[in-house]
């Protein structure tokens, strides 16, 4: 008997070391693909370059965008105007820009690359959540022009905090806008940018190559993202110097914007993965590269149907964790503006000062509706989630005296009107909360202020409903 | 726009079909085999070779292909169709317990915060969720039985002279809604409740699916309950779980077997309101209300009990009478009713 549980045993150790040895070299095979990075592939390009990828443009507006949420908070319209529409030459990089122990590559966005703007790659449809049904464009514009009204972006009157919701929502009108809807959606097909031609005159990529680094680069992930850890993507974006050695990919003692940094989403999908099991980032890092190798190992050639077709499961596995992102993020923020009310009603019950207190609830509502905001600036049919969003999170926060704005004048002014009691907004969070864990499929949920709800949800319809007797 | 009325209706027999495979769903292929094989084991222990023959009810086509029975087919597929469009769909589940889970907190309830281990806490929420679901079918089960006004709808079940697994779909529409309803409200109740007390914590046990308890009570022949098969638990079992003879008892058409057995796996609560009774598997049972509606289809099932409505109503404005009967009462009111006026 015990020889045949040691018998047994040592076969367990030995089927494991194989299993460990087809790991080690499965993952060798994979080595050359664990970086962004391609050779040229056109046909008949006769340039100096080596490597195919380029999405500076794309990093270009990262920058902006960085740059655009810190002179938010200073309240020049000039100059916020500046990095979300203008185009002109001589922008500074405000964020991220070299500090002791973190130094950046570049400090001018025409570094990167020139002419590039943030708002003409804006969501052109119409975004519901927001008084007066403007287009993403619109919506910019105008919080931009409120912001410069504001005290440094904060306008506690209808509880806007405009840093907040301008760079919430430009992340996801701009980038997530621009990749899913533009770049993995109607650039896939067959007579766009083929792969057997140049993207245009004079470069060293393809068509299709180009199209899908675009997309790559408004997702922010390092090129070498597959060999970080959440957390060092994290603190990577956070410019943290002991993590400099992990940014400076090629030791060049300078973090490349270009390839080196982690920039909106990307830094997301890592904060997500990094406090919960999920493995947003991973999966869509890992899906770029799995489709940009495809493209490559096309060699040149126009992508036939089933290239393509599997191409676009790349594109849909990205689309679907983008998407969850940014879900995770409107799920977590929603737990924090419940987490402010309970605050607040501990304060004002003890007759303390609720000015700090309402400040972060203000603050994480504008986060919370920037991304909620996001959602629907990709022209992704969301069904009823997205009247279901935009009613409960209301178009501001519910204020002092149940106060919260409506509408719209005819002078762009809020008009609130009373909206119910302010505590009994805590409510709505938790519909918020259950209402993106079911739609979008949720995993971390972080801040969960509905115990769980939506997983005995699950359970419960999945055994379906009763209506017979006996 | 006819189009999608097609689609639609193809769409729902489709799935009214695809209950036949579903683990989730009581009528399965596999709990209508398994209820087979329970009662033919059961059966043979007591009465050896002849214990087979007492299955004959549950096979004999006969049964099956009985008029009352077609109704029950035909009561499944159309009431499908028509609960769907009459459930309301803006009340989710999810908007019951949301309201409930806040309106606790609201009111000082709060996490417990007792440290039990998640799988303490799936057993008790599991337990507690049986419990209550049981209870508030025997409840509304007896409602059904102590309301004239129930009755006239409930009378749809009961109407049935054979009874065929599928008899468990044999229910007006109204009946269908009220227990809809008791669903949702008895399931938000103990759902909200626990994930108060024990955020994060609370899952159902479950086995392909479906709620253990459940999927016991359908592997251990419920389908024989609306069968001719009496099969008795014995007189001890009984006393805590209702058995297939004790639910036929409960669609006898004998006087002394009136409003017996409401419950649907506990007996206890019959013992609690006094309405239990023994099964036994020599029992000789006809079922039945004896009344013209167990003769109707599909539209006499689904108006009679509006019309007896509407004759209840019309006697109360002229009688003035209770909406309840007085407790006690050995008779279906909706019979009394009739014996009253004739
Ligand atoms: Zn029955
Ligand atoms: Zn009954």
């Amino acid at each position: 008997m015990i020889d045949v549980i040691n018998y047994f045993n040592l076969r367990v150790k030995t089927m494991k070391k194989t299993l460990l040895a087809l790991l080690i070299t499965a993952g060798a095979t994979q080595a050359n693909a664990m970086s962004y990075e391609f050779d040229v592939t056109l046909k008949g390009y006769d340039g100096s370059a080596t490597s195919s990828v380029a999405y500076s443009g794309q990093i270009a507006r990262h920058a902006l965008h960085n740059s655009l949420k810190k002179v938010v908070s200073q309240g020049d319209q000039a100059k916020m105007l500046n990095y979300l529409s203008g185009k002109e030459e001589g922008r500074a990089i405000i964020d991220p820009a070299s500090k002791e122990g973190f130094a950046i590559k570049q400090s001018q966005v025409d570094e990167l690359s020139k002419g590039k703007d943030l708002l003409s790659s804006a969501y052109d449809g119409v975004i519901t959540g927001w008084p007066g049904n403007p287009t993403a464009q619109e919506l910019l514009q105008q919080l931009v022009e409120l912001a410069a009204n504001s005290k440094q972006g904060y306008d506690p009157v209808n509880g806007y905090d405009y840093t907040q919701l301008i760079s919430k929502f430009a992340m996801g009108a701009v980038f997530y806008n621009k990749a899913v809807n533009h770049y993995l959606e109607e650039k896939l097909e067959a007579d766009q940018h083929p792969n057997n031609e140049a993207y245009k005159e004079g470069v060293p990529y393809t068509g299709k190559e180009h199209v899908w680094d675009e997309a790559f680069g408004y997702f922010g992930a390092p090129a070498h993202g597959l060999e970080l850890s959440p957390k060092e993507v994290v603190q990577i974006t956070k410019q943290n110097p002991e993590y400099f050695a992990k940014a400076d990919a090629n030791d060049d003692g300078v973090v490349d914007l270009k390839s080196e940094m982690a920039f909106a989403h990307a830094y997301y999908a890592a904060s997500i993965d990094a406090s919960s099991d999920t493995t947003y980032f991973h999966t869509i890092m890992q899906a770029f590269v799995d489709g940009r190798q495809l493209i490559s190992d096309a060699d040149g050639e126009r992508l036939t149907d089933e290239q393509r077709g599997e191409l676009k499961g790349y594109a849909a596995t990205i689309a679907t964790a983008w998407q969850q992102v940014i879900a995770e993020a409107a799920f977590k923020y929603a737990g924090s503006v419940y987490a402010d009310l309970e605050k607040i009603a501990i304060i004002e019950d003890a007759q303390g000062d609720v000015s700090k207190a309402f400040r972060d609830y203000v603050k994480h509502w504008g986060e919370l509706k920037g991304f909620a905001l996001s959602l629907e600036a990709a022209g992704r049919d969301l069904g009823s989630a997205q009247s279901g969003l935009d009613r409960l999170i209301g178009f501001s926060p519910v204020l002092f005296g149940d106060m919260q704005v409506v509408a719209l004048d005819g002078q762009g002014g809020f008009v609130q009107t009373n909206a119910g009691i302010m505590q009994e907004y805590k409510l709505n969070m938790i519909k918020v909360q259950n209402l993106l864990a079911q739609h979008f499929d949720l995993k971390a949920k972080l801040k969960d202020k509905t115990g769980g709800m939506s997983a005995v949800l699950e359970q419960i319809n999945a055994a379906g409903k009763s209506a017979e007797n006996d | 726009m006819l189009e999608n009325i097609v689609v639609w209706l193809g769409d729902e027999l489709a799935f009214a079909g695809s209950s036949l495979l579903d683990t989730s769903k009581r009528v399965s292929v596999w709990y209508l085999v398994s209820a087979l094989l329970f009662a033919g084991a059961l059966l043979t222990v007591r009465y050896g070779r002849n214990g087979w023959h007492r299955l004959q009810p549950y096979l004999s086509w006969r049964v099956w292909f009985h008029y009352s029975a077609r109704t029950d087919y035909k009561l499944w597929l159309v009431n499908r169709l028509l609960l769907a469009l009459l459930i309301p769909k803006a009340l989710t589940q999810a908007v019951w317990i949301s309201w409930l889970y806040f309106y606790w907190q609201e009111h000082g309830f709060r996490d417990l915060q007792l440290g039990w281990s998640t799988s303490v806490v799936m057993v008790l929420f599991t337990l507690c969720y049986f419990l209550i679901d049981d209870f508030s079918r025997f409840f509304v089960h007896w409602c059904m039985h102590k309301s004239p006004w129930l009755w006239a709808f409930h009378q749809v079940h009961h109407s049935a002279k054979v009874l065929t697994p599928f008899t468990v779909f044999r229910t007006h529409p109204v009946e269908g809604l009220l227990f809809f309803l008791r669903s949702m409200v008895s399931q938000s109740f103990v759902i909200s409740v626990f994930l108060v007390a024990f955020p994060n914590q609370v899952s159902l046990w479950q086995i392909y699916g479906v709620l253990v308890t459940t999927f016991l009570f359908n592997v251990l022949g419920a389908n024989l309950r609306h069968s001719g098969v009496a099969l008795s638990y014995g007189p001890l079992i009984e006393k805590w779980l209702i058995s297939p003879a004790q639910h036929q008892i409960h669609h006898s058409v004998a006087r002394h077997h009136y409003d017996r057995n409401f419950g649907v796996m506990l007996a206890v609560w019959d013992r609690l309101f006094g309405s239990w009774h023994a099964g036994h598997d020599d029992q000789a049972i006809r079922f039945g209300t004896q009344q013209a509606i167990d003769d109707m289809g599909v539209l006499g099932q689904w108006l009679q009990p509006f019309k007896d409505v509407h004759q209840l109503l019309r006697d109360r404005i002229k009688h003035g009478r209770m909406w309840l009967k007085p407790f006690g009462l050995k008779k279906r009111p909706a019979r009394l009713d009739r014996e009253g006026r004739s």
